[in-house]
């Protein structure tokens, strides 16, 4: 189990940056997962990681220990593949003793050691199987093991549910999770999706055009975002300008005032799930916005307004509400979108 | 419309086929001239038995086949495996060096082996045979094996190295498992464009020696004798019996 | 890209073995018969070559030479054509109204002759061609044994472009109001013309080449460029002048590749 400090790590390809002087530490034990558009460049981070790809600049450490010119081979990791790539030609078992047997362990050795990882991916019994017999979730569980077999100082998973339908990737997660921590190996994944990111990380990195956007646990992240990338990256975010006031107060172009408890930017966002949906008139304290409903979306548990407010200009205010009541106001319905100042979100950035 | 198509590839067939099916018909008729009425008779299998010249032509053209299978798989995987795997400056124009072989008219290319090794000592013989058999061979190996590699694309030998497999490791226990068909493939194809090469062995082969083609070009040239009937018979079947054997092989290898 | 260092070395390793032997049996040869074919004779047995255009000069000056390349030529005209003509349609019946298992054995037994030994399938020409057909050492004869070569391979590759045509874009061309004829005309058509080109490219090139069929089907009356260059080789011992010949086959193929590049980039690139 290894710390993994990544020091400015950057990496082009002819004209195009793919990694542009990334610096992240990974704890021991941590569960960190990267983020980003297609082609941000998380891929080919984590393959620097595993030494696929070699930085132009900047060094990575395993526990202080530098790799960049250690093969991939002797850097003792584990990796999941998107399409998992398990050896066709070889049965379950041999699959998941792989990294055992070419580092010669001995018979009684490894055949405890594969029990006991069959046992920790609930597959007891498949070992003579081979690939194509199981099915996609199996396939994805025997990857699993087979990269943990080695006890690797870091695990590296590329999109590892990205081919699992919906429901069977919800279910992988909370296993994937739970197998984490019973292992307490070093994990850094690339999500498949935000929500992915969001439960399952301890911590997420959001990646831009090679560029790191952002660090912290999910819920800073998410509360706190310090860039407009980062807010409308995670989650929906509904975007305030104006101007600047003072400390607390920022003014909208039609003199509305916007109050937050942290210093004011010209930029602020707010939360969808932080509005309150009132009938236009009723009184309310905090932050004010009055509009008409274009759309409200019933999906049982929750109700999904758009919002017309004339200070926004065309975008419409996306407000998440519980459906306590089961009353869905109407398209055209006068409104007042409400929200507290502690749920202001100035963007310093 | 059905039926005019199955008709229509049925005259195709037919065409294909007739030739063969009379020559080999004919090798089991007991007249010489190969006049009707038909006799069945083992006659001139039997005369083959005894024809030193065939025989010896024919161990020539199998001997020189194996060696070739042996040696143009052996390099040609190796380049494959160098053309899959691997991206660098020049490996189009390498890749475009494999046509002339197989594009340029043998009958060229053989003369120029010819002038070459007249040139600088290698001269004639069974040596230069399979020098150029191994040439016109390389480019099928490569494409088939090639091919093969595509199929399964580096991550499998990628996860071998994340789970500590050094290259060599990774390629005996990953990569060459997994191209064993298509090197079975080649190999048999490889064998088969050498038994059945006449152009260049015909230039290349010294008097007194060659292989098998070259020897049934001779006869005919010099006037018909039913042997060559009788032996040639026998190779269409071989040769047939081969490149099924390919194509099952191709089709069945992977997956 | 430059690959890294180590990387250099193994690609060399790996590529070495194969390149070397392919320019030592190909690339070196061409090269030394180009420079055969300036030379006035043979280098041996204490004879001096000195350094001459005669032997190309003769190719555009003597009949015999030029007159027989264009019939080389022509035979390749006659014998691509004819495949096509009689191949493109057994593609097109094989891919369009052959199904399932049946497709891929007629297939393989359109293949497999083609892949069996040339010189025998020739040879079993010479036994059907007799009587009573009589038509053995004629020209026609020649050119039935190279349709019979070669036919698979235009059919092959006008089968694999064929196929290579989506199914939806013909069923969208009948949605449209396209009857059958015209759906052939306007859609498979166009589309399958690269395994035409290819076909073509594959067919004429060898067959302009050929010697082998020309002298056992056409006999001592075969005269075309092929069975001269070999006779300079076999019979003459006049290697600067076959191998001037060789070039200059070569070159007309190369003309003809190059006046028809253009057409086939432009076929190509529709794709």
């Amino acid at each position: 189990m290894s710390r993994v400090d990544v020091d400015r790590v950057s990496k082009r390809y002819g004209q195009v940056v793919a990694l542009d002087e990334i610096t992240i530490t990974f704890a021991d034990g941590e569960f960190f997962g990267l983020l980003g558009p297609s082609g941000s460049g998380k891929t080919t981070l984590l393959r620097a990681i595993a030494g696929f790809v070699v930085p132009d600049q900047g060094t990575i450490a395993f526990d202080g220990e530098q790799v960049e010119s250690v093969p991939v081979h002797r850097r003792d990791i584990g990796m999941v593949f998107q399409n998992y790539a398990l050896f066709p030609h070889l049965t379950v078992a041999d699959n998941i003793g792989f990294g055992l047997d070419v580092r010669h362990i001995a018979r009684s050795e490894r055949d405890r050691r594969l029990d006991e990882l069959l046992a920790l991916v609930r597959l007891s019994g498949f070992g003579t199987r081979k690939p194509r017999e199981l099915s996609g979730g199996q396939q994805q569980r025997v990857a699993l093991a087979r990269a943990l077999a080695t006890r690797p100082r870091v695990l590296l998973l590329d999109e590892p549910l990205g081919a699992l339908d919906r429901r069977l990737r919800q279910e992988m997660q909370v296993e994937l999770r739970d197998i984490q921590r019973e292992t307490g190996v070093t994990t850094i994944f690339v999500a498949h999706d935000q929500e992915e990111a969001l439960t399952l990380s301890d911590r997420i990195a959001i990646i831009n055009e090679g560029r790191l956007v952002q660090v912290g646990a999910p819920v800073e992240i998410y509360e706190r975002p310090l860039s407009l990338f980062a807010a409308q990256f995670l989650g929906d975010a509904n975007v305030l300008r104006g101007t600047v006031v003072d400390r607390s107060t920022l003014r909208l172009a039609d003199g509305t005032l916007i109050l937050s408890t942290l210093p004011a930017a010209p930029i602020a966002i707010v939360r969808p799930e932080k509005i309150a949906v009132l009938p236009a008139g009723t009184p309310a304290p905090g932050n004010l916005l009055s509009g008409e409903v274009v759309q409200a979306v019933y999906s049982g548990a929750s109700i999904t307004y758009r919002i017309r407010v004339a200070t926004l200009g065309d975008e419409p205010l996306l407000a998440f509400v519980q459906a306590s009541s089961g009353d869905v106001l109407k398209p055209g319905a006068p409104v007042l979108a409400r929200w507290s100042p502690e749920q202001t979100v100035p963007l310093p950035g | 419309m059905r039926r005019l198509c199955h008709a229509y590839l049925g005259l195709v067939l037919a065409f294909l086929y007739l030739p063969i099916l009379v020559m080999v018909v004919m090798a089991f008729n007991r007249s010489a001239l190969y006049e009707l009425p038909f006799t069945f008779d083992l006659v001139w299998f039997k005369a083959l038995a005894g024809n030193q010249r065939l025989l010896a032509a024919s161990w020539n053209s199998v001997w020189i086949a194996a060696c070739n299978a042996v040696i143009a798989t052996f390099l040609g995987t190796l380049a494959a495996i160098a053309f899959a795997r691997y991206t660098f400056r020049g490996k189009q124009l390498m890749q475009l060096l494999l046509f002339p072989p197989i594009t340029i008219p043998w009958l060229i290319i053989g003369t120029s082996m010819l002038i070459f090794f007249f040139w600088t000592g290698i001269g004639r013989g069974l040596h230069a045979i399979l020098l150029g058999h191994v040439a016109l061979s390389l480019p099928y190996v490569i494409v088939v094996v090639g091919a093969r590699l595509q199929s399964f694309g580096p991550t499998l030998e990628e996860a071998a190295a994340t789970l500590g497999a050094t290259p060599v490791q990774t390629f005996l226990r990953v990569t060459l498992p997994m191209i064993a068909p298509g090197v079975v493939t080649a190999a048999l194809f490889a064998f088969a464009v050498s038994f059945d090469q006449f152009v260049i062995s015909y230039f290349l082969a010294p008097p007194g020696t060659s292989t098998l083609p070259v020897e049934i070009y001779t006869a005919i040239r010099k006037g018909f004798t039913p042997e060559i009937n009788a032996v040639s018979s026998i190779i269409i079947v071989i040769s047939m019996g081969l490149m099924l054997a390919v194509a099952r092989n191709y089709r069945f290898g992977g997956e | 890209m430059a690959a890294p260092p180590r990387q250099r070395l193994e690609i060399i390793a790996l590529t070495a073995p194969a390149y070397l032997w392919l320019t030592a049996t190909v690339f070196l040869p061409l090269m030394a018969m180009a420079y055969f074919s300036f030379l006035t004779t043979v280098p041996v047995g204490g004879r001096t070559a000195s350094f001459t255009l005669a032997h190309y000069v003769s190719f555009f000056t003597k009949p015999v030479y030029w007159f027989n390349a264009w019939r080389s030529i022509e035979l390749g005209i006659y014998v691509t054509a004819i495949s096509l003509i009689v191949g493109y349609p057994a593609a097109l019946a094989l891919s369009r109204h052959v199904r399932g298992r049946w497709r891929e054995a007629i297939f393989l037994l359109i293949i497999l002759p083609f892949w069996s030994n040339a010189l025998v399938r020739t040879f079993s020409w010479t036994m059907v061609l007799r009587e009573p057909l009589n038509l053995l050492f004629t020209y026609p004869a020649i050119v039935i044994g190279l349709v019979h070569a070669y036919l698979p391979y235009a059919i092959l590759t006008s089968y694999i472009s064929l196929q290579a045509i989506d199914e939806s874009l013909i069923e969208a061309s009948r949605s449209l109001g396209a009857t059958a004829p015209q759906t052939f005309l306007r859609v498979i058509l166009p589309l399958s013309m690269p395994g035409v080109l290819a076909a073509i490219f594959l067919i004429f090139v060898p067959v302009i080449g050929s010697f082998m069929e020309p002298r056992i089907l056409g006999g001592k009356d075969a005269i075309m460029l092929g069975p001269i260059i070999e006779g300079q080789f076999t019979a003459a011992f006049n290697w600067p002048l076959g191998a001037a010949l060789s070039f200059m086959m070569l070159a007309i193929v190369l003309v003809i590749l190059a006046l028809a590049a253009p057409l086939l980039k432009r076929q190509l690139g529709s794709i």
